[in-house]
């Protein structure tokens, strides 16, 4: 089966997904003066694991800004002291439709990229109830940087680039919660001597809770279809959330640079010979 | 409610339809110059990958603004082994390695002498 039938099936099928979800949400309406099940308290408590998307959506009417710096790398020391000579800069905004739709902005400083975001809610964990809670995360970028001086046949479309993601949580208990993340994403414009043009990963990210304030997180995806001659690497970030009032805090170190779901996930960086961790946080500002 | 989901599908039309539309760097590259001078090709490449660092503004060693500075640096400096190989050091630029059809450009402008 040929890229291109795999791309129609993945499609085709999350599109069944959303028409059965919506019948979902107007089932739940019915039900919901006879009996309605307790929906389980959230498994992330940040819209990220680290830099991979949880299953958290904002409330209906919520305004987020966001601002995320992935610092250079850490390794090189005084050099760069330490990474904070070359960040990487990702500002934006988030808002929650409703309370099973987000949508985003955001402007990132590698390739002067803008994207766009959204995330829908399918269905809630529930105390004795539905096992999971699944969400669908999609995002478009769109790369500024390239300029026709240095590609002369360059067209609007090639600056577009891709991510489907189907995030699966679970909370297992009040201290631990783990996510399961199939991913598919296409670039418009790729190099064919080292990256892929449709790329599948399955990620995996997890939280545990060490105390009232403050969890440690960690994620990491594999890329199925990377062929040998792939340049990039496996991304792995470990982190740490701190809430404090209206603020959620997230500290990382990550294999890859990249903010961006799409850079990040298909062209890590990885650690060689000891080099290559980057050091950058997440600050989410509720309004 | 309604209007949403018009949006969600146009969002998923819009992704299905782009999709189809896969090009390579060197596809959109233009035809293959056998001898590529600073002016014509080597220029802006530089200028839209480099000089945001590598320029007086940017305040980055070496500067490479002008021909003279470019192949100075290329000449006796690492450009070609830190944008191609990194046999010399991490790799350049720092947001991830060029398209080969730029290493391939840079590579031949330096093997034929540096045309201006």
């Amino acid at each position: 089966m040929n890229i291109s039938k795999i791309t129609f099936l993945v499609l085709f099928l999350f599109s069944f997904v959303l028409t059965y979800a919506q019948e979902d949400l107007f089932k739940e309406l019915d039900n919901d003066s006879i009996q309605k099940k307790e929906i389980a308290a959230a498994a992330f408590k940040g819209l990220q694991v680290c830099t991979m998307q949880s299953t958290k959506l904002a409330s209906k009417g919520e305004w987020y800004f966001l601002i995320a710096h992935r610092f250079g790398d850490l390794t090189e020391g005084f050099d760069n002291f330490f990474g904070f000579d070359n960040a990487n800069t990702k500002i934006g905004g988030l808002y929650g439709v409703s309370d099973w739709l987000t949508v985003g902005f955001s402007r990132h400083t590698l390739d002067k990229n803008y994207e766009f975001s959204a995330k829908y809610k399918f269905a809630n964990q529930e105390v004795n109830g539905f096992p999971v809670t699944i969400v669908g995360y999609n995002t478009m970028d769109i790369n500024s940087q390239l300029s026709e001086d240095e590609f002369p046949l360059l067209k609007t479309s090639n600056r577009f680039a891709f991510s489907t993601q189907l995030p699966i949580s679970r909370k297992f208990s009040n201290t631990f919660s783990m996510e399961l993340n199939p991913i598919y994403i296409h670039k418009n414009l790729y190099e064919p001597l080292f990256e892929e043009v449709d790329n599948f990963l399955l990620a995996l990210g997890g939280r545990y809770k060490i105390s009232k304030r403050i969890s440690i997180n960690a994620e990491y995806a594999v890329r199925l279809n990377a062929r040998k001659t792939n340049l990039y690497h496996n991304p792995a970030t470990i982190g740490m959330d701190v809430e404090t009032g209206g603020h959620i805090f997230q500290l990382v170190f990550s294999t890859s640079q990249a903010m961006n779901d799409i850079t990040y996930f298909t062209n890590a960086t990885g650690i060689t010979e000891g080099k290559g961790i980057y050091f950058g946080f997440n600050l989410y500002r509720v309004f | 409610m309604k209007a949403i989901k018009i949006i969600i599908f146009l969002f998923v039309g819009i992704c299905i339809i782009f999709s189809c539309d896969s090009a390579t760097y060197d596809e959109i590259a233009g035809e293959e110059v056998a001898i590529p001078t600073y002016n014509n090709n080597v220029k802006s490449i530089i200028s839209n990958n480099c000089l945001s660092c590598h320029s007086a503004a940017g305040d980055q060693y070496p500067t490479m603004e002008t021909y003279a500075q470019l192949k100075e640096a290329t000449e006796k400096g690492d450009v070609i082994c830190r944008i191609d190989d990194q046999s010399c050091g991490s790799v350049m630029p720092q947001s991830g390695r060029m398209p080969q059809t730029n290493i391939n450009t840079i590579k031949k402008w330096a093997a034929n002498g540096y045309p201006n």
